[in-house]
């Protein structure tokens, strides 16, 4: 099964996981928000970052020091 | 002299430094013209009339003596506690010193009033708030920007010459776009941060200044940086573009602009424009929304969750809900991807000293329905304008955004970016631009601000 196929089950078994409480209107808000965030994340997902170094706490003033 | 109340930030300190303008009928005239020409706009959420008298009273000499200023609902005052646009907040707030507010009082500013702002920080928009919405001053039913809408509002409506914003993902680029102005979002940590609600957690928010030009924002940033934003002339700039999304998916008379403005800043420097390529922007615009979505969960509780304000609008309530269900390896991702961008950063800015792109890719949409119509389709502005914002915030980076046109009656802003501690190039680059153009769009005002003046031409 594709992994966007299971979004209709998710919100609902997500915030009932957590014992949120959500009324029909946030819940049309919390599908529009997940239809829109879910492909790009899924796609951030399969990024490779194996080669990334980790950049612990990075200062964000200033370029990364390995520039 | 011009009426003072619509003299530039610089004019009016000047002025009263000088003592050709008395600070004390100065702040009387702000506080009149903001009963007069706030209700139309809804820019300006609060004034504290003689709180603004006693700072003035207890005004040091400063770069800023006597000179009213705006400060965004984001910030607290010793007197207020910031509520964020918002009927509640899930972290505690209580009214203090907070940094923007400390700076303005040390240069001797009058904080007039709290700006109105987007409910909870979250939108481009500033259609949403718990004060009502503010208005653009360009045209009552379009949207002001967000999240710093009051701030912009009040400045294009020349209400105050300069206000005080805070940009986490777009939020003081996005409204100086919509209304006409100059915003400059500092490089991370730059600028004074202290006592907002998410200091220490927050990766991507800053306080930087809206003003009509970037004379002024070097002023009034110098103010909040707590160093002075020295003025260079910027000479053969080498100004970045890229092809793509940020600057093709646009509507034509934005792209037109922003790409005359860009070949204005190359002849006005005698520079070069240089296509380059930032592989990680669409995932840094995914990555900076992930990351400051679970910087904004710090004290969130089901219970709290399950216990909104009903006042909270049910898109607030309902974002806020959703949050919670992003998958933490989404987020450390999203760490991932800015390691990336800031690593082609600095590459991109050995070079190039600008990347240049339009700052939203649409002039300023309805507040009644905030879609913007892009060559790709219509999109909600808040989908589009992160496009072009979130990069500066992902990676610390300062931004500025520049008047340099306009359509349909509704102003057009050009984004400049620069490398890690550039912010004044930015401000050098915005002012030989406003050569260029002859200062033609930062010296424009929209109809609610020109009753004044057009009587005394």
């Amino acid at each position: 099964m594709e992994a966007s196929d299971r979004s209709d089950d998710f919100i609902p078994a997500g915030l009932a996981a957590f014992g949120i409480e959500a009324d029909e209107i946030e819940l049309a808000v919390i599908g529009a928000a997940h239809q829109t965030f879910w492909p790009p994340i899924l796609e951030l997902l399969q990024l490779d970052t194996s080669q990334v170094p980790t950049e612990r706490d990075p200062d964000l003033s200033q370029a990364p020091p390995s520039r | 002299m011009s009426e003072p109340l619509d003299l530039t930030l610089r004019e009016q300190a000047t002025a009263i430094a000088g003592g050709e303008v008395d600070a004390g009928e100065l702040l009387e005239a702000c506080l009149e013209r903001i009963e007069e020409r706030n209700p139309a706009l809804n820019a300006v959420v609060e004034t504290f009339p003689d709180r603004s008298r006693e700072m003035l009273a207890a005004a040091p000499a400063g770069p800023l003596h006597g000179v009213p200023i705006v400060i965004k609902d984001e910030w607290p005052l010793p007197w207020r506690a910031q509520r964020f646009g918002a009927a509640e907040m899930l972290a505690p707030t209580a009214p203090g010193e907070s940094g923007p507010y400390r700076a303005l009082r040390d240069a001797g500013a009058v904080v007039v009033g709290v700006g109105n702002m987007h409910e909870l920080g979250a939108s481009s928009t500033g259609n949403i708030s718990v004060y009502g919405p503010a208005r653009n001053p360009w045209n009552l039913e379009s949207c002001p920007g967000g999240s710093s809408s009051g701030p912009a509002a009040a400045l294009a409506g020349r209400l105050v010459a300069g206000a005080v914003g805070a940009d986490g993902v777009g939020s003081i680029r996005y409204p100086a776009a919509y209304c006409g102005l100059t915003g400059l979002k500092p490089t991370f940590g730059r600028s004074a941060m202290a006592g907002h609600h998410m200091a220490g957690i927050s990766t991507t928010i800053v306080s930087g200044a809206l003003c009509a030009d970037a004379a002024d924002c070097r002023l009034l940033d110098s103010v909040l940086y707590g160093e002075e934003l020295r003025a260079g002339e910027p000479e053969g700039l080498r100004i970045g573009v890229i092809r793509g999304e940020v600057s093709e998916d646009v509507a034509p008379p934005v792209r037109e602009a922003c790409e005359g403005a860009i070949e204005d800043l190359r002849r006005e420097s005698g520079g070069e424009v240089r296509e380059i390529e930032l592989p990680e922007l669409a995932a840094a615009t995914l990555a900076t929304v992930l990351i400051a979505n679970s910087e904004s969960l710090g004290g969130v509780t089901v219970e709290k969750l399950n216990e909104l304000d009903p006042e909270l609008s049910p898109i607030g309530r309902g974002l806020l809900k959703y949050r919670v269900l992003l998958p933490a390896i989404a987020t450390i991702k999203a760490g991932e991807v800015r390691t990336m961008a800031r690593r082609t950063l600095a590459q991109v800015f050995e070079e190039v000293d600008l990347i240049a792109w339009p700052t939203v890719p649409a002039v300023a949409p309805p507040l009644e329905a905030p879609l913007v119509e892009l060559p790709s389709g219509t999109v909600t502005a808040d989908e589009a304008n992160v496009r072009g914002g979130a990069l500066a915030n992902l990676t610390g980076i300062p931004a500025i955004s520049v008047p340099v046109g306009s359509s349909e009656g509704l102003p057009i802003g050009l984004q400049l970016q620069a490398a890690w501690g550039r912010d004044e190039l930015l401000l050098d680059a915005a002012e030989a631009l406003e050569r260029a153009n002859g200062r033609r769009w930062v010296e424009a005002l929209p109809p609610s601000a020109r009753g004044a003046q057009t009587q005394k031409a």
